[in-house]
């Protein structure tokens, strides 16, 4: 197998060099020997000691995207431009930088999606030995795993290997199908349809009149729930428009349903709406500085 | 570099607000006692902790579905998390700490590990009490679902991004009774978890309650910081507010252009995007190249003399038809060699009636690389 085999040729850049040549295999050589010396160095070194790693490797992770954003992007460039000057080279370079960098988060992942599988077994066989309450139930999760990871699996290598079984499907497509397709996406939608009767037993909890915030939440719900209901808004804005005289600029045009439903849009839930994002972008601002400078340790230090 | 009117003022406003929050950081580690109004749900936290202590039965966390671009509001969840954990295992309560994606997990077991260690109670960490799930959203909360009915949960904290399976996680917990504290960045779901939960974080309070319960200098200079920000906010709204009111009700007799300049026009109220609140923050769009003023007897004295000016060894291509300030015209192309690598040149030319050419604007593109190396990786591979 060759696990160096790309559907595309790696351009060259500061990150590559050309297919198969021996400054590929130098530059592969050099990162795995660092990434291993880094792990083997964790491994040996004092708790106290490898927070600065861990806070440099943050920064420049960080720095990255800083520089990237307030770095001047160089314009109209084209696929065989040469850079000139120095802001240019430093453009090019990030640019090219950006889908290796972010290589970086999915190599990060499909090691760390190996932890979440060995907790969801360690957690379920634990259950199981220990015939806790409702063990079947990981019995059935660890045995539906393995049926899935199999049949996906087998699936996946038939169709590699042999085109035409797409058109005639086999006992190992038809079973893949049967669990994904037939059970699996069919309990998701069965629990995704369970919140529309969630929302009613809310809503009524929710609108019950206890106070005057409740009370208000309850009328301002109300005229806009009725203002989506055609026949009823026919009717009421016609009397309302009755009440009017047909007049267009008529103070009691004000209370149609829709023009009550679009004010409560525009004048309350908008600039509601906007102040919670200004809060909510402030805090993500905040902390993602703490995050890059290392000055959040909360949770992990204290 | 010109800022004015070229959305430059942006990058200005955010570096001005990361200001506020640094220089806030470095004041509170000099003083003492900054101030924090009172957040009832994270009042909250203790009292649920302690009925779940009573009654015997565990606390549920649950840090939301976020995927890693969203780690800034997972990590202010564990933090959160690392908060109810401490106090948790202080009254000897277990806890279940469930995760919807493997990245959040292996950070989550870090941390709670890490409490377990500082309190000296490694002994009582459980298989079950950080624990992934699945990383499909319904499987996810029909697993934590699920666990909390077996194990009845007593207190519940939902705390960082929810999106449609939050209702069933509030829902099933107050069906069995559980005291629940909420809190979601996403403006979506934060009305179903004021609906169904006892207590609810809202927009910042959720990024302000680490500072509220650690009362670490850094996090309440941080979240000072956030207020000065809100308040520049505010304060720039309010000039919006007056500055678009009066420019607004002014009667002009010029127009905006896309590329930011002002020209005569007929008589009308000024426009929203011709207000100068508009401008600082929405760029002009950039002529191509630089505004040069060249003239020609004719399209054939512009060939023959700018050929010779550039000492290209080809006639120009016409490219595509264009309109530069209010002048219709045509880009014609050149090619020049320079250190035996060609460079494009661009002319703008505009024909004028009478057959005389102008060429208004010059476009220099970059070397180019030999065509037989291959292009460089990145976004800015694309073709002009």
């Amino acid at each position: 197998m060759n696990l160096f085999a790309q559907a595309v040729p790696p351009p060259p850049s500061f990150w590559n060099a050309p297919h198969g040549s021996n400054e590929l295999w130098l530059r592969i050589g050099i990162a795995f020997s660092l990434g291993l010396g880094l792990i083997v160095a964790f491994l040996f070194l004092p708790t106290k000691a490898r927070k600065p790693i861990v806070a440099t490797a943050t920064f420049l992770a960080g720095g990255f995207w800083v520089l990237y954003y307030l770095w001047p992007t160089p314009e109209a460039r084209g696929p065989r431009d040469i850079p000139e000057g120095f802001f240019e080279g430093v453009g090019f370079w990030i640019s090219d930088a950006v889908p290796i960098v972010a290589g970086f988060a999915n190599i990060i992942n499909a090691f760390i999606i190996g932890l979440g599988i060995y907790s969801l077994i360690r957690v379920n066989i634990h259950r199981i030995k220990r015939g806790q309450k409702d063990w079947m139930f990981s019995a059935l999760l660890i045995a539906s795993l393995i049926t899935m990871v199999v049949f996906g699996y087998w699936d996946w290598n038939m169709k590699k290997n042999d085109p035409t079984v797409v058109e005639n499907w086999t006992f190992v497509q038809l079973t893949s199908d049967l669990l994904f397709d037939g059970m699996f996406q069919v309990m998701e939608s069965a629990m995704f349809s369970i919140i529309a009767f969630f929302i009613l037993s809310a809503a009524y909890r929710a609108f019950r009149i206890r106070s005057i915030e409740a009370t208000i939440l309850l009328a301002a719900a109300l005229v806009v729930m009725l203002s989506l209901m055609g026949a009823l808004v026919h009717w009421w804005d016609g009397q309302v428009s009755t009440m009017a005289g047909w007049e267009s600029d008529h103070f009691a045009n004000n209370f149609r349903l829709s023009e009550m439903a679009n004010w409560i849009s525009a004048n309350l839930r908008t600039p509601g709406i906007r102040a919670i994002e200004f809060g909510v972008g402030l805090g993500a601002l905040a902390m993602g500085l703490r995050l890059w400078l290392s000055l959040e340790r909360g949770g992990i230090n204290r | 570099m010109q800022y004015y009117d070229t959305g430059k003022f942006g990058i200005i406003f955010v570096l001005l607000m990361v200001a506020f929050i640094l220089l806030n950081i470095k004041r509170a580690k000099g003083e003492k006692g900054l101030f924090i109004r009172r957040i009832p749900g994270l009042n909250a936290i203790d009292e649920a902790i302690g009925r779940a202590t009573e009654m015997g039965k565990p606390v549920l966390m649950v840090p939301g579905i976020g995927d890693e671009t969203q780690i800034g509001v997972t990590a202010q969840a564990l933090t959160i998390f690392a908060y109810i954990t401490r106090t948790a295992i202080r009254f000897g309560t277990p806890i279940r700490l469930c995760c919807a994606n493997a990245t959040t997990y292996a950070l989550a077991q870090e941390i709670i590990r890490d409490v377990y260690q500082t309190e000296g109670m490694m002994d009582r960490m459980e298989v079950e009490s950080v624990q992934f799930i699945s990383d499909r959203q319904f499987a996810f909360a029909a697993g934590v679902s699920g666990l909390i009915h077996r194990e009845r949960t007593a207190a519940t904290f939902f705390l960082g991004a929810f999106y449609a399976e939050s209702l069933i996680f509030a829902e099933t917990a107050n069906s069995i009774g559980a005291i629940q504290v909420a809190g979601s960045t996403q403006n979506t779901q934060t009305p179903f978890f004021i609906a169904a939960c006892d207590y609810v974080l809202i927009a910042d309070e959720f990024y302000a309650a680490s500072a509220y319960l650690s009362r670490e200098p850094v996090l309440v200079g941080s979240l000072v910081g956030q207020d000065w920000s809100k308040l520049l906010i505010m304060a720039l709204i309010f000039v919006g507010f007056l500055a678009n009111s009066v420019q607004r009700t002014q009667e002009i007799d010029e127009k905006r252009t896309a590329d930011g300049r002002w020209i005569a026009d007929e008589a009308h109220k000024r426009k929203a995007s011709e207000t100068f609140l508009h401008t600082l923050f929405n760029p002009a769009a950039k002529v191509r190249g630089v505004k040069v003023e060249k003239t020609f007897a004719s399209l054939d004295a512009y060939v023959q003399e700018r050929k010779q000016e550039l000492g290209a060894q080809a006639d120009p291509v016409p490219g595509g038809e264009d309109e530069i300030r209010e002048q219709k015209g045509q880009w014609f192309r050149w090619e020049v060699v320079e250190d035996e690598l060609t460079r494009p040149i661009e002319d703008f030319v505009v024909i004028a009636p009478d057959g005389s050419v102008l060429v208004t604007q010059e476009w220099r593109g970059r070397r180019q690389r030999p065509e037989t190396e291959m292009p460089p990786a990145g976004e800015g591979g694309e073709a002009v």
